[in-house]
């Protein structure tokens, strides 16, 4: 790298269930200490890197116009093959001609989007680029990774100013087999031998990626930790007790693509050396940064989160199912209510009476004013905060709809008024302070829907501290 | 100025799940009640037009429901007949629209039938997935008691309605249920047993919603001047309204009122040239309990904010000042939609002749109302005004 690009701001995002990973073991006979982060039913990786990108624009007090271009790494994009990256784009509200890639494939493609951004800053092709790594992987039933595999997400604002520089990156990569999901499989494998990778494999060549960094004794680093134990092998061949990571394994579990980013985190808190490294795939990189000030959106990060049992986990992901066939419902998500409705229900836009100035909900069911009736509609975009009017806890709902779910009438500060799921129903009373967050509302036929939905502004998930 | 019409004969069926019936065995039911009910031997083939109200035939298994079904099952097949669609208020506007077939001069002996199958297809699959009915997002997770629950949370928080409150429209209304061999239930519950039933949607607990109920009702309408030729005791349509309101909730202007019942009650007060105090007693829309409170006050019969009290105190029994429902209402009797306003109108023809047995209540002026609400956002209402007096 020529040092003409680094970090300016950074934002994290966790998903909102805890479970212990005993209560994961126990369940096949065996132990294990901590807890991982899991996604409850309404997030996914879309969700969470909507959630850590926002709060990285925020940090870097940037505006979605700003923004050139969007990387995005992950192994779980919600359509393996389809738009992930539009309707990401969309959510954010970057602008239709913003450039990007979506990086997959393996654990690695969080720093694959780190570096792809970062060369497309070096080159000029856009000034601002968003970089966001989100995970939560599907774990195969049973594997000791079960109990490891956890969810999140961190996103990065690059730019020629940014005052964590990157310095150098190195890579190897090795044609090598270890944890792996088929073309038409839905849940990842665990490693084939766990001792033929370790001594094989991961050590020495994350050690070498390292130590080719070139970073003085005093650099804290990032570094991969896929069964809890190696990632404290590495850090002593290295010679260094300086492990940045090692708070967002212990928080969220294994990451995936996330992981070296959000392992990162903390080290942008405070200046000096700073490595991450990850292996994927075979593939192992690391990138060697100089924080010259301590980045925007940078900390420690927070323990929050519902603790849920392992049949809750199993419920979320799809691997604990009941008999028998679901009612289809809803409009197909591949229809034209969708092609009409996705860029205002992932915009969260309104039309403002130019006569009356009351907002209308959304644009296209409204070609008249519901204030006063008139034709003249203006689009705007929605505030995202306000308080609840009034709302209700349904409790009597077909599959896969799970009760309680909480239903709340807002009042947006600007006037509009909404009724959305709220995602909290044991938080929410008249006249609470609530915020607009994305979340996937449904899997309908296949397809994830994706719209937003209220949560109590006191209980913030706020993941840094 | 309008064709005055007349009520000449009314019915309906036993409401229930009626698994052995079809929808047309029903309608034929139906019509033979009302037939029967004629005081002067009814001859069948005098009926030169029909409007049959089913709301949900589609979705509940009687797919291309349109205006032939009726007749043929009533052995009138070759006259004219529409279907008619809006919502929870389909029958009563379709005995609304009846009637302007008979003040216009055009129809001369109209049948108007409601009739709706709402078990023959699984809680899951009938009204369950309209949870995800509608828009993508906006209505996801929208159950029917999602309609009418937001009101009852804000009525609460604005005019300290209870859960008590609710309660009592359940506990009078399964009272009165009892006492009509028509009504899908015939217990009598208590208070304590509503408020302790499960929650469905919260604030609204099991016995505070209505059952999904198959049923059939109709009535046969003249013009006034030829009322005698069928019966000694003819009741009058004294006027009508319909109203509109958005239809998402997030649409809505209040949550403590329903305007769609407060613009059409006010144009049927105004066509009849009658107010609330004239009106001796009334079925009302009760899909939830919350939703005859909201009534109650958007009709006018008590004061916005204390419609709970009122029914609380006694002012809307059988002996109250203002009797709501003595059919059971659709909490009890229940609600086979496109029935539901026809059986209405039943009831309140059975009270102007003073033949509603054990439920019959004190007349004054002879003057009884029926109300419907419903559709997203309960955004559609329909009022219709009975009068035994042909002033």
């Amino acid at each position: 790298m020529s040092g003409s690009v680094g970090i300016a701001a950074c934002g994290v995002a966790a998903p909102s269930w805890r479970v212990a990973a005993n209560d994961i073991r126990a369940a096949w006979g065996g132990k294990a200490k901590g807890t991982v982060a899991v996604c409850a039913p309404d997030e996914d990786p879309l969700t969470l890197a909507w959630s850590a990108a926002v709060a990285a624009m925020r940090s870097g007090g940037l505006d979605a116009d700003a923004i050139g271009g969007l990387w995005w790494g992950t192994t779980r994009a919600p359509f393996a093959e389809g738009p992930s990256h539009a309707y990401l784009c969309a959510a954010l509200g970057l602008s239709s001609g913003v450039r990007g890639a979506l990086l997959s494939g393996s654990a690695h493609a969080g720093v694959d989007a780190l570096l792809a951004a970062a060369d497309a800053v070096v080159a000029g092709s856009v000034t601002t680029a968003l970089v966001v790594a989100s995970d939560a992987l599907v774990p195969g039933l049973g594997t000791a990774f079960e109990a490891r595999c956890g969810a999140g997400s961190a996103a990065f604002i690059l730019s020629a100013t940014g005052a964590a520089v990157v310095r150098a990156s190195a890579t190897h990569t090795a044609p090598v087999v270890d944890r792996y999901r088929g073309d038409r499989e839905e849940a990842t494998r665990d490693l084939y031998d766990a001792r033929l990778f370790r001594e094989e494999v991961f050590v020495p060549h994350v050690t070498e990626v390292a130590l080719m960094l070139d970073l003085p004794d005093d650099a804290r680093w990032s570094l991969p930790d896929p069964d809890g134990r190696l990632g404290a092998v590495v850090a002593r061949r290295l010679g260094t007790s300086a492990v940045s990571s090692a708070s967002a394994y212990e928080i969220l579990g294994d990451t995936g693509a996330a992981a070296p980013l959000l392992g990162l985190i903390p080290a942008l808190a405070s200046t000096g050396p700073a490595g991450a490294v990850v292996y994927g795939g075979g593939r192992t990189t690391g990138v060697a940064f100089d924080v010259a000030a301590p980045i925007a959106g940078a900390g420690n990060l927070a323990v929050h989160g519902r603790e849920v049992s392992y049949a809750d986990v199993l419920r979320a992901r799809g691997q604990l199912v009941p008999s028998g066939e679901t009612v289809e419902m809803g409009l197909p998500p591949g229809g034209a209510a969708f092609v009409r409705g996705n860029p205002e229900m992932m915009g969260l836009l309104g039309g403002r009476c130019v006569d009356c100035g009351v907002i209308s909900t959304p644009p296209s069911i409204h070609p008249h004013c519901v204030g006063c009736g008139g034709p003249k509609l203006e689009p705007v975009e929605l505030a995202r905060q306000g308080t609840v009017h009034t709302y209700v806890v349904n409790h009597a709902m077909p599959a896969p709809f799970e009760a309680p779910l909480a239903l709340a009438v807002i009042d947006l500060d600007d006037g509009a008024r909404l009724m959305v799921q709220a995602t909290d129903p044991e938080g929410i009373e008249i006249g609470a302070l609530v915020e607009l967050v994305l979340r996937r509302y449904a899997v309908e036929r296949g397809v994830p829907v994706y719209g937003f939905k209220t949560r109590a502004t006191k209980l913030s998930n706020d993941p840094t501290e | 100025m309008w064709n005055r019409v007349a009520v000449v004969g009314a019915g309906l069926i036993k409401f229930g799940e009626l698994f052995d019936q079809s929808y047309e065995q029903m309608a034929a039911g139906a019509f033979k009640a009302a037939s029967e009910a004629v005081d002067h031997d009814f001859d069948p083939s005098l009926i030169d037009a029909a409007f049959v109200a089913t709301q949900r035939g589609t979705l509940w298994g009687q797919e291309g429901v349109g205006g032939n079904t009726v007749p043929s099952a009533i052995g009138l097949s070759g006259i004219p007949c529409t279907r008619i669609e809006n919502a929870c208020p389909s029958g009563s506007d379709a005995f609304r629209v009846g009637a302007m077939a008979v003040a216009s001069g055009v129809h001369d002996v109209v049948l108007v039938i409601g009739v709706e199958k709402m078990r023959d297809k699984s809680t899951e699959e009938g009204l369950l997935a309209r949870a995800a009915a509608g828009h993508p997002i906006y209505t996801r997770g929208e159950t029917a008691p999602v309609l009418f629950a937001p009101f009852a949370t804000r009525h609460m928080h604005e005019f300290g309605t209870t859960r008590e409150m609710l309660a009592a429209v359940a506990v009078k209304n399964h009272h009165n249920g009892a006492l009509d061999p028509y009504a899908h239930f015939q217990d009598e519950v208590t208070l304590e047993q509503v408020l302790a039933s499960p929650p469905v949607c919260h604030p609204l607990h099991l016995l505070d919603c209505c059952p999904q109920t198959d049923g059939a009702a109709a009535a046969i309408l003249v013009p006034a001047d030829r009322a005698h030729e069928f019966t000694d005791k003819p009741v009058y349509v004294a006027g009508f309204g319909v109203a509109t309101d958005h239809p998402y909730l997030h649409e809505k202007s209040t949550f403590v009122g329903l305007p769609a019942t407060v613009a059409a009650s006010q144009r049927a007060y105004d066509m009849a040239g009658l107010g609330p105090a004239d009106i001796d007693m009334a079925e009302v829309h009760d899909c939830f309990t919350i939703t005859e409170i909201l009534d109650i006050e958007d009709l006018g019969f008590v004061e916005k904010g204390k419609g709970g009290r009122a029914v609380l105190d006694g002012e809307t029994a059988l002996d109250g000042r203002i009797p709501i429902n003595t059919s059971g209402g659709l909490l009890a009797k229940g609600h086979p939609i496109g029935a539901t306003g026809v059986a209405q109108i039943t009831e309140c023809w059975w009270q102007l002749r003073e033949e509603a047995g054990d439920r019959q209540v004190a007349l004054r002026n002879g003057v009884a109302l029926q109300h419907n609400v419903g559709g997203r956002g309960s955004g559609v209402s329909v009022v219709n005004i009975l009068t035994r007096n042909l002033a």
